[in-house]
């Protein structure tokens, strides 16, 4: 007989092996959808996740995509510690790119290695600005934050759509939605000769150290911890709660503009209408993935981003629709939250005695 | 007709915990049961699985000679089982009358009837037609009686039903309850209040840690060995020395207001009081008649008008609690778990909610963590919290070293003001005592304390002054020897 019994205390071993645990699930459920489908189940995973990384080019282009994924999830896990739903990181994003963007054309015909520096901080201006929209109306205004931040993200897509359609669109572009290409001083070196991961990794991993640092040591990260657990507690012991409100959006906002100006100053190099494939969305899943531990969020944003890989290549080489990739990002979500029943509770094996 | 309820080897086990352990009793009508115990000592559980809410891992239970299948509420009002909880299950925007004609199966006029009857038999006086928001506690309670009675339970079981009631409506429902038991309807009255078991019941059993410890006549029994079964160990009686205080004052509280937007806080009308050093101010009041806005209020949680607060000849009123904490006050709220203290940290990590600037727990926006730990310790070998591992997070701490914990945390700073709220609700009676020996203890060393409480006897012991608050609004203030519990009753209710 199988008795479910509550934890003492939530098992810290357990608290890093349940987003094992969802993964594992994720790839047994997924594999059962391709068979539904009609393939072969193991190919099928095998297209999705192994062949995507197996050569160095795939591996390039793995950490091309978690690098913006790890960016946001950092920048969210402040909100998310301290108890604000911030889930507009995709339109912070989006207006981060559009701003740096903005300041990169402006500089389209000029060489110098000042232009990069103020490109790269005016995404992150621009990330900021977006993201004290929400924080503001609800320290303020006692608005919702879930709504107005998500809200904001579908403004943010149609300003950047009017831009690259009129007044930014390329003079010499023949009317295609899209702006000028950058000059080469706004954009984010390469790493490596022939592949496209480039220097926005280092802002990555800098956010990533910089987090731990704020989580554990400061007086800031402390205060988030307790504003996380309760709010009631927070004003008790006397927090300036609506100024960290607005800290953990600006941060966040940041990290979010810092990850649209790596898309286009990296491997796009121009505006248009689609610099992110969701990753402000994908990102949420990230941060819950890495329970919001910076060293948990660089692995998270790995195995998210070969969902993305692996829908590109399931798509050419098997003609499933890439859609499954965000299939793929629900299950890991849905298998995550699930498997935190593991965190309370446990599985109890008794003999039937009676 | 006689009824007999038995309740025979019930057991329930809750993760981590056995709520009833093996328990059996036997109940006859004629007689009102007292059901006597501390804070989760398994009483509810044993009153959730009579009302069919809750079903028992095992074990059986009788009505005269019958076995119960008690799977659900109804079950239980099938077979005549009547309750009356804690706290109220009523529609607040209905009618009475609708609230009462909602899980009736009778037609309109016979309720109607059956109603008048049963509210002339027992002299109750309420009004039908009105909307339940509008009426008092204890009005709302005989509502939830009246429609126990229109069943004609064999069985009436109130759990803890006094915790809102002030002493007149107290002493209305136990001449209530008798009447009942005269009726004969078997009365079963859960309590862990000792003087109402001695004035109401006939039989006590008392349940500890999930067992029950004694089943005895009322006439072998008194308050001091009644609350030594409770706790299971003999307790010392503490009381406060009188002194003379000095005259001088530390806090005013002057024209001070708050008017709140949630429909559901109680608004401050003119509080205005002042308190000297060495004096304890106790502030009594049923539960939601302003002492959650009143503390807010005076531990900077709300902030207010500048000049409203004068402490130690400082205006603080717009001060928030850490900055009120570096002009020596402190606050011990009422929500052990949710807010003074974070179950999920450590305790040393509790212990830096109490920031204040020469603690240096946090240098230049770093935490300092070897000073935090060296305070924690401090704090608890001085207040006697039972662990040595301040690394443990602080919700395995029992409720009674949890507070003695926060208490330690706030007094460490030899504050000359601590205001606590309800400091010993929940508690073992062990635990309870060296609270209060704390409290008198601050106050021998000429610091004073405002203790918000709504448990009577505790503001009697401990308070030089006490106030009653009404719907937002403080009675004078009277000198605790002028005061007795029957007239704190009178004013707790909205009387003069």
């Amino acid at each position: 007989m199988i008795k479910i019994v509550k934890r003492d205390q939530p098992s810290k071993a357990i608290f890093f092996f349940t987003p094992i645990l969802a993964i594992f699930l994720t790839l047994i459920a997924g594999g059962i959808i391709f068979y539904i489908l009609g393939f072969k189940p193991f190919e099928a995973l095998k297209f999705f996740f192994i062949v995507p990384i197996a050569d160095k080019y795939g591996f390039s282009e793995l950490l091309l995509k978690a690098t913006p994924l790890c960016l946001i999830a950092i920048g969210l896990s402040f909100c998310f510690k301290s108890n604000n739903w911030n889930i507009g990181a995709e339109g912070q994003l989006t207006f981060g790119a559009i701003v740096s963007g903005g300041v990169a054309l402006l500089f389209y015909d000029q060489e110098g290695f000042y232009i990069l520096p103020i490109v790269i901080l005016a995404g992150a201006i621009g990330g900021m600005i977006y993201a004290s929209i929400p924080a503001i109306l609800k320290t303020y205004f006692n608005t919702n934050e879930i709504l107005v931040s998500l809200m904001l993200v579908y403004v943010s897509k149609l300003i950047l759509d009017y831009l690259v359609v009129g007044p930014w669109s390329n003079p010499e572009g023949f009317n295609f939605p899209e702006t000028r290409q950058f000059s080469d001083s706004a954009r984010l070196p390469l790493l490596f000769e022939g592949l496209r991961i480039h220097a926005g990794i280092f802002l990555a991993l800098a956010a990533v150290v910089i987090s731990w640092f704020v989580f554990y040591k400061t007086y800031l990260g402390f205060q988030m911890k307790v504003s996380g657990f309760s709010l009631k507690t927070a004003k008790y012991a006397g927090y300036k709660g609506k100024k960290m409100i607005i800290l953990v959006f600006l941060i966040s906002g940041a990290c979010a503009g810092l990850a649209g100006v790596g898309e286009i100053t990296g491997p796009i190099g121009q505006l248009h209408r689609e610099v992110s494939p969701d990753y402000g969305f994908t990102a949420i899943i990230v941060a819950f993935l890495g329970r919001l531990h910076p060293v948990g969020i660089i692995f998270a944003s790995l195995v998210v981003a070969i969902t993305y890989l692996g829908a590109e290549t399931a798509q050419i080489f098997m003609q499933i629709p890439k859609y499954t990739g965000q299939v793929f990002q629900g299950m890991i979500l849905f298998f995550l939250l699930a498997s935190d029943y593991l965190l309370f509770f446990k599985f109890k094996f008794i003999g039937t005695k009676k | 007709m006689n009824t007999n309820l038995k309740i025979s080897n019930v057991t329930k086990i809750y993760p981590g915990c056995v709520a009833n352990d093996d328990v059996s009793l036997e109940f006859n009508s004629g007689k009102i049961y007292a059901l006597l115990g501390e804070n989760g000592a398994g009483k509810s559980t044993l009153v959730k699985i009579l009302s069919g809410v809750v079903i028992p891992d095992e074990g059986k239970i009788y009505l005269n000679k019958n076995i119960l299948k008690l799977n659900s509420p109804s079950d239980a009002k099938k077979n005549d089982i009547g309750m009356v909880f804690q706290h109220f299950n009523l529609f607040e925007t209905l009618s009475v009358f609708e609230n009462l004609i909602i899980d009736s199966d009778e037609q309109r006029e016979n309720l109607k009837e059956k109603i008048d009857t049963i509210m002339k038999k027992y002299n109750f006086s309420v009004d039908l037609d009105v909307p339940v928001l509008n009426l008092s506690a204890g009005q709302k309670q005989k509502v939830e009686i009246i429609r126990c009675l229109i069943r004609s339970p064999k069985v009436l079981i109130m759990d803890e039903p006094t915790s809102v009631l002030t002493e007149q409506e107290t002493s209305e429902l136990f001449l209530s309850l008798k009447k009942f038991s005269e009726e004969g309807i078997l009365i079963i009255y859960i309590t862990h209040k000792l003087k109402e078991v001695m004035q109401l019941c006939d039989e006590v059993a008392v349940m500890r840690r999930g067992k029950l410890v004694s089943v005895s006549q009322i006439n072998n029994e008194n308050i001091e060995s009644l609350a030594n079964k409770m706790v299971g160990q003999d307790l010392k009686t503490i009381k406060k020395k009188k002194e003379n205080t000095s005259s001088e004052q530390l806090i005013k509280i002057t024209n001070l207001n708050f008017t709140s937007e949630d429909p559901f806080e109680t608004n401050l009308v003119d509080i205005n009081f002042s308190l000297n050093r060495g004096e304890c101010l106790g502030i009594a009041g049923i539960s939601g008649n302003g002492q959650s806005e009143l503390f807010q209020v005076l531990s900077g949680e709300i902030i207010s008008n500048k000049n409203s607060i004068e402490f130690n000849k400082n205006f603080i009123g717009d001060l928030n609690p850490q900055e009120r904490r570096e002009y020596l006050m402190a606050f011990s709220p009422e929500d052990r778990l949710e807010q003074a203290a974070i179950p999920q940290m450590a305790i040393f990590e509790n212990v830096a909610l109490n920031n204040f600037k020469s603690s240096n727990f946090f240098n230049n926006g770093l935490i300092n963590e070897s000073k935090i730990k060296e305070h924690s310790k401090k704090i608890i070998s001085e207040f006697n919290v039972n662990t040595d591992n301040i690394d443990l997070k602080s919700q395995f701490l029992s409720g009674g070293n949890l507070q003695k914990l926060i208490i330690g945390r706030e007094l460490i700073t030899s504050p000359d003001l601590l205001i606590c709220f309800n400091p010993t609700w929940g508690l073992d009676v062990g635990a309870i005592n060296y609270i209060h020996e704390t409290l008198i203890k601050i106050n021998e060393q000429n610091k004073s304390i405002i203790l918000i409480s709504t448990d009577t006897d505790e503001l009697l012991k401990l308070s030089d002054k006490i106030s009653v608050i009404h719907r937002g609004k403080l009675s004078k203030i009277m000198n605790s020897e002028d005061v007795t519990s029957e007239k704190l009753g009178v004013l707790m209710g909205g009387g003069n």
